[in-house]
C-alpha cells in the first residue's frame, strides 16, 4: 500500500513536470466544449434559395416574401429558366428552388388550378427533407391566407378573424427539452467523448511510454509487483478523467447554461465506472503495442468505432441490429445514453439500473482482460 | 555457497539460440567479467540473471535462490543496471534516488555510506534532472540508484558503453571499492582493458562460453609468440603481411599488426619480406599476448 504511494507521487511528478501532457489536461475539455458544441448541429440555419418567378405579380411577390421573411429563406438568386435553376442546385449556389408558374395569380383568383414546383439538393437527405418541410408550412400558411381573403369561407365566422381555419389542432410540447435547443443534445454526449479520449489515450501513452524508454527494465527487477504499477497509473488516470469532466460541464454550465436536472453524485459515479472500463480497455490495447505510435493505431481505430457507433449523432435504435448488438460491448454507448438521461430529464437510479449495471459488467470484464493479456506478455 | 551458481542455462527466442549451454560459478565477493562481441548473450544472460526472463533451459541460482522460482525474494538483493539508461528523465538526480529508495523500503539515509563515493560526484547536481545529465553522471547516477537498497550483487550490462575515458577509470575504481564492500559484481564489457581489472573473466561468443579464466591465465594461454609489426602505411603493411605465406593471422590493432609467424620462419624472414614489398624500416617486436589475442584466437577456432 505504501509502494502504491511513491508510484502514485511518482506519477503526479512526472504529470507535472510533462508540459504537453499539463497542456492537453487543460486545453482539451476547453476547446471540445468550446468547439463542438455549438458548431456541430443538425438545425437548418439557412436555405439558399432560387425563385423562378414566371408569374411577376403582386401574389407570387408576397409568397417570396413570406418565404424570406421565415429566416431560413435567402433568396440569392432569381434565375430566369428551370436549366438555370438546375445548374445552381449542381453548383451548390443554391439549396431548394422554387419554381412560380405564369398563371400563379390567375389561379389564386379561381380560374385554375396553379402548380408550384420545388427542387432540392438532396444530397443530404435530412438537410433536404428539412428544407422541404419548412418551404410547405410557409406555402401552407400563404395558401390559408388566400382562402380567407378570398371569402371562400363564410365571413362571420369566428375562426377567420383569429386567422385561423376549422379543424384538428395540433399543439406540441417539447419535454426536457423545451426550446428545442441542440447544444442541450451534444454536450453530455461530448462530455462522454471528452473522458473517452482523455481515459483511453493518455493512460495508453504513459504506459508505452515506460515500456518504449526502458524504464520498465529497472523497474521489473525491484520488489514492485506488476498489479502495483497498473494501479497506481489508473488511480492516475482515473483522477485526471474526473477533473476533466467536471471541468468539461463546468465549462457547458458557464458558456451554455446547460441544464443540469438530475443528480450529480449520480452522474459522477457512472462517469466513474465508464472510466474503469476505458482504462483497461487502455491496459489491454497497451499490451499488443510496443511503441507509441502501435498505441495511437489501434487505441485511435477502436475509439472512432465506439463513438460514432454510440449514438451521439444518429439514435442508435435506429441503426441495424448487428450495430445495436454491437453497442452491448461498448461503453461509450452506454454513458452516452446515460449522461442524457441524467443531465436533461433528471433520471434517477431507478431509471437507468439496467445501463449502470451493464456498464459495470463491461468494466470489470475488460478489466480482467486486460490483466490476463499482461500477464501473458510478462 | 557461490554468488552464482549456472548450469547449463540455454535462452532461444524462436529458431535463434542467444545462449547456448553455458555454465559458470561466481564466489562471493568476486568482479566478474564477461567480454565477447556485439550480439554474443550478455545482455540475455544477464536478463536472466537479474529475473527478468525465465530460460528455456538450464538452472541459475543467487547465493541459493533460484532465479525463477525465487525471484521475489531475490529481487531485494540484486542492483541491475541495464545497458541502455533506464531511470526516469523527467525526475530529477534526487527524485530518482529517492524513488529507489522508497520502493526498496529504505532510504536515501541509511545506505548513504554505500553510494556515498558515487552519488557525492553528482550530488551538486541533485536538482537537475536526469535526462539533462552527460553521460558519464547519468552511469553514477545509475550505478547509486543500484545500489540505494545495498544488493548483495551488481550486474552491470555494459556500463561504460558510451561514456568517456576518464569516466570509465573513474567508473572501475568505484567498482573496486564496491567490491572492498563484499558486494559481488558480474559485469560485461566490450573494453579488454577494462576486462583486466576483473578477477575473472568469461569469452563469450555467439551464445557459447569460450573460457573463463583470471585474466593472467588467459594471456598465457597463448600459446605461441606473438609479434607487433609497425610501419607508417598501415594500409601496404597489413596487405603484404596478409599476402605472406610465413605470417599467421594478420590482425590490425591500433598502430601495429600482430602476427603470429609460421614453425620454421624467423622474424628475419618476415622482415626480408617485407623490404621485397617496399616497405622498408618495418618494425617487428615479440610482445605479451593480450586479451584480445587470445580472444581472436578462440573465435577463430570457435568457427
Amino acid at each position: 500500500m505504501k509502494k502504491l504511494l511513491f508510484l502514485l507521487r511518482k506519477e503526479f511528478r512526472q504529470i507535472r513536470r510533462n508540459r504537453f501532457m499539463i497542456r492537453a489536461i487543460i486545453a482539451v475539455p476547453i476547446l471540445q466544449m468550446l468547439i463542438f458544441v455549438p458548431a456541430i448541429t443538425f438545425e437548418i440555419k439557412r436555405i439558399d434559395l432560387a425563385v423562378i418567378d414566371n408569374d411577376r405579380s403582386q401574389a407570387s411577390r408576397e409568397l417570396v416574401s413570406k418565404l424570406t421573411g421565415s429566416s431560413f429563406f435567402v433568396v440569392t438568386a432569381t434565375p430566369a429558366t428551370v436549366t438555370e435553376a438546375e445548374s445552381m442546385l449542381l453548383s451548390g449556389d443554391a439549396d431548394i428552388a422554387l419554381v412560380i408558374p405564369p398563371d400563379f395569380s390567375r389561379g389564386l383568383a379561381g380560374v385554375t388550378t396553379p402548380r408550384l414546383q420545388v427542387l432540392a439538393d438532396a444530397v443530404n437527405a435530412s438537410t433536404a427533407q428539412l428544407s422541404w418541410s419548412y418551404i410547405t408550412s410557409v406555402i401552407r400558411d400563404f395558401n390559408r391566407e388566400v382562402i380567407i381573403s378570398t371569402g371562400m369561407i363564410p365571413a362571420n365566422m369566428a375562426a377567420i378573424r383569429t386567422g385561423s381555419l376549422p379543424g384538428i389542432s395540433v399543439s406540441p410540447r417539447y419535454w426536457y427539452n423545451p426550446k428545442l435547443n441542440y447544444k442541450y443534445y451534444m454536450l453530455p454526449g461530448m462530455l462522454v467523448i471528452l473522458i473517452t479520449v482523455i481515459g483511453l489515450m493518455m493512460i495508453g501513452f504513459n504506459l508505452v511510454r515506460e515500456k518504449e524508454s526502458g524504464t520498465i527494465e529497472q523497474i521489473n527487477v525491484t520488489p514492485i509487483m506488476k498489479w502495483q504499477l497498473i494501479v497506481s497509473r489508473i488511480i492516475l488516470f482515473f483522477i485526471i478523467g474526473l477533473f476533466d469532466l467536471a471541468l468539461g460541464l463546468g465549462i457547458g454550465w458557464l458558456a451554455f447554461n446547460i441544464p443540469f436536472e438530475g443528480s450529480l453524485l449520480l452522474f459522477f459515479a457512472c462517469a466513474a465506472i465508464f472510466l474503469v472500463a476505458v482504462l483497461g480497455l487502455a491496459l489491454f490495447f497497451s499490451t499488443m503495442a510496443s511503441t507509441q505510435q502501435q498505441f495511437l493505431f489501434i487505441a485511435f481505430f477502436f475509439v472512432m468505432v465506439f463513438i460514432l457507433m454510440s449514438g451521439i449523432f444518429t439514435p442508435t435504435e435506429s441503426m441495424p441490429l448487428w450495430a445495436q448488438q454491437f453497442n452491448l460491448v461498448n461503453p461509450v454507448a452506454y454513458l452516452m445514453r446515460i449522461n442524457r438521461m441524467v443531465m436533461l430529464k433528471g433520471s434517477g437510479f431507478s431509471e437507468i439500473m439496467r445501463d449502470m449495471a451493464m456498464l459495470t459488467i463491461l468494466a470489470l470484464s475488460y478489466l480482467s482482460l486486460a490483466i490476463r493479456a499482461y500477464r501473458k506478455r510478462a | 555457497m557461490n554468488a552464482v551458481d549456472a548450469k547449463s542455462i540455454t535462452q532461444r527466442f524462436g529458431k535463434i539460440t542467444a545462449v547456448d549451454d553455458v555454465s559458470f560459478t561466481v564466489s562471493e565477493g568476486e568482479l566478474f567479467g564477461f567480454i565477447g562481441p556485439d550480439g554474443a548473450g550478455k545482455t540475455t544472460l544477464f536478463r536472466i540473471a537479474a529475473t527478468l526472463i525465465i530460460p528455456t533451459g538450464g538452472r541459475m541460482t543467487l547465493f541459493g535462490l533460484n532465479v525463477v522460482s525465487d525471484f521475489r525474494e531475490l529481487r531485494n538483493h540484486i542492483g541491475y543496471m541495464p545497458g541502455r539508461f533506464s531511470l526516469y528523465t523527467d525526475l530529477t538526480v534526487e527524485e530518482n534516488l529517492q524513488f529507489y529508495a522508497t520502493i526498496f523500503g529504505t532510504t536515501i539515509k541509511e545506505n548513504y555510506h554505500l553510494i556515498e563515493p558515487v552519488y557525492k560526484q553528482i550530488e551538486p547536481f541533485r536538482k537537475r534532472r536526469a535526462g539533462h545529465l552527460s553521460g558519464g553522471m547519468k552511469q553514477k547516477l545509475a550505478l547509486s540508484c543500484a545500489l540505494i537498497h545495498k544488493p548483495r550483487i551488481l550486474i552491470l550490462d555494459e556500463p561504460t558503453t558510451g561514456v568517456d575515458a576518464v569516466s570509465r577509470t573513474e567508473f572501475w575504481e568505484m567498482l573496486e571499492g564496491l567490491k572492498r564492500e563484499g558486494i559481488t559484481i558480474i559485469v560485461s564489457t566490450p573494453y579488454m582493458d577494462e576486462a583486466l581489472r576483473c578477477d575473472r573473466i568469461a569469452l563469450m561468443q555467439q551464445g557459447r562460453l569460450m573460457g573463463i579464466d583470471t585474466p593472467a591465465a588467459i594471456r598465457s594461454s597463448y600459446g605461441k609468440k606473438i609479434y607487433a609489426v609497425s610501419h607508417r602505411d598501415r594500409y601496404r603493411l597489413l596487405l603484404a603481411l596478409r599476402a605472406m605465406t610465413d605470417v599467421d593471422s594478420p590482425e590490425p590493432f591500433g598502430e601495429a599488426v600482430h602476427i603470429n609467424i609460421r614453425e620454421g620462419a624467423t622474424v628475419d624472414d618476415v622482415k626480408k619480406s617485407l623490404e621485397r614489398a617496399g616497405l622498408e624500416g618495418a618494425e617487428v617486436t615479440e610482445i605479451t599476448p593480450g586479451i584480445e589475442d587470445v580472444f581472436l584466437e578462440l573465435m577463430k577456432k570457435g568457427s
